[in-house]
């Protein structure tokens, strides 16, 4: 824009105040100055006329309006959830929901993200084997779930049952202390008659000498009952074997008087 | 044009994960950000995208808005202005390669701009011939350079002062004006060349 002088305004000046001009907001000197500007110079006069009618070329245009669909894509786009669909078929369904109803689908809101990590194959084996080593277990320790289920329930349902049930428990395991103490007697007693008995048979006591323990003999190093297979190493008793003095009918011949006596001594191991 | 606090709050509401603040919000800037979107890109199908992606990107960046530094409509304007600048880069050469007499919009019934000159022997009536002014003014709109095009969208069809232009476009008010007004004078001149084409 060729920067001259006209009517004491220059062309930068006029241009500066061409959007208050358009506005309205120009008034009194300033707008006769401005004014007189737009008529002598050849540059600004046009470009005010076209900027007055392009403003009011861009006042013409109206609204359009947004297709139906844009709220909806964009919040199926942003929040994921089409809130818009819901809402208007809630409003045309409208069903009655008890408070049951809606703890449940609260809860369901917040089991479904761990029910369906659960569900993945490789956590369904383990929460699998888990369950089998929680039965194991309850039913190895006495444990009954349906019993126990109907006992708290029971207690749930009256409070009475709970004492009843403190009650029995405590007889019963009176009752298994006292049992458990009456086998212990009956124990006791048997082992004192047998202890009273056992004199009457001597043989009984000498057929199981009672072994020293500090068996200073005992190079071996061995176990007890290994050592035991070498007891003639360490036995002295001679047996003698000695053939009969005179002829014995069960086992010699009579008819046979000129056979030898002889007569064998021999150190022999007792095995 | 909005109340701070009522917008303030709004916007807690929808960080803090409220679905019905943020519809709320969708609800209420819709129209005028659909209809920058409009006006700047020429294309209905082109303001419906650009308009859905100025609002996940809003909904990304909501918690930066600090109603201390300015209105939340500025800053929903701004979003949009830099969305549109970034789309207009991309496909700047299509743009380029445009000529006046190319169909420029798809949004209303699209015809070169020559043809959707109004005929003079007989109007069939004012709102056909209402309609089609609008049409043609739309389309010499879209042939502005981005620059003066977004500056009279948002003075002239979004209303907004002149300091608010300035904060969206990031330039002084003094460009912002000039801007104006080589875009108004710009406009005048493009709808002057297609009329006198036609007679």
């Amino acid at each position: 824009m060729p920067d001259h002088t006209s009517n004491g305004m220059q062309c930068n000046e006029f241009e500066t105040l061409l959007t208050d001009a358009i506005d309205g907001v120009l008034t009194g000197t300033g707008l006769d100055r401005f004014q007189a500007h737009a008529r002598v110079c050849r540059t600004c006069g046009p470009l005010f006329a076209e900027a007055e009618a392009g403003r009011n070329w861009l006042k013409g245009l109206t609204e359009v309006e947004p297709p139906a669909s844009l709220v909806m894509n964009i919040l199926a786009s942003t929040t994921g959830v089409d809130t818009q669909r819901l809402r208007v078929t809630a409003r045309a369904a409208q069903p009655r929901i008890s408070w049951w109803e809606h703890v449940q689908a609260t809860v369901a809101g917040y089991m479904e993200p761990i029910w369906a990590t659960v569900r993945q194959p490789r956590f369904a084996m383990s929460f699998g084997m888990a369950f089998f080593a929680l039965s194991v277990g309850l039913t190895v320790s006495g444990v009954r779930p349906v019993e126990a289920a109907q006992t708290v329930g029971q207690m749930v349902a009256h409070p009475s049952t709970i004492r009843h049930t403190y009650y029995n428990t405590q007889a019963r395991v009176v009752r298994y202390i006292d049992n458990v103490r009456a086998v212990y007697e009956v124990q006791a007693a048997l082992r004192r008659i047998k202890r009273d008995v056992a004199p009457a048979e001597p043989g009984q006591q000498q057929s199981r000498p009672a072994k020293p323990k500090d068996d200073k003999n005992d190079t071996t190093q061995q176990p007890e009952q290994k050592q035991e297979r070498n007891y003639s190493q360490t036995e002295d008793h001679v047996i003698l074997a000695s053939a009969p003095v005179g002829p014995s009918p069960s086992v010699f011949d009579s008819s046979n008087p000129d056979l030898p006596v002889v007569s064998v001594t021999t150190n022999r191991r007792f095995v | 044009m909005e109340d701070v606090q009522v917008v303030a709050m709004l916007v807690r509401r929808c960080i803090a994960g409220d679905a019905a603040a943020w519809e709320e919000i969708v609800q209420t800037y819709n129209r005028r950000i659909y209809n920058i979107c409009y006006r700047f890109a020429g294309s209905g199908d082109d303001a419906q995208d650009l308009a859905q992606e100025v609002f996940i990107k809003m909904y990304r960046t909501l918690p930066s808005y600090d109603h201390t530094k300015g209105a939340f409509v500025t800053w929903v304007t701004t979003i949009t202005r830099n969305l549109l600048v970034d789309h207009f880069r991309k496909s700047k050469q299509d743009r380029m390669t445009d000529s006046i007499d190319t169909s420029a919009s798809d949004h209303e019934d699209a015809q070169p701009l020559s043809e959707q000159i109004p005929d003079q022997s007989a109007p069939p009536d004012a709102h056909v011939r209402s309609r089609e002014v609008s049409e043609t003014v739309h389309a010499a709109l879209a042939k502005l350079s981005p620059e003066l095009r977004e500056a009279v969208i948002l003075r002239d069809l979004q209303d907004m002062d002149y300091k608010e232009i300035a904060v969206v476009l990031k330039v002084p008010e003094g460009t912002v004006k000039s801007r104006i007004n080589r875009g108004r004078a710009e406009l005048a001149r493009l709808l002057q060349r297609t009329y006198r084409q036609v007679m």
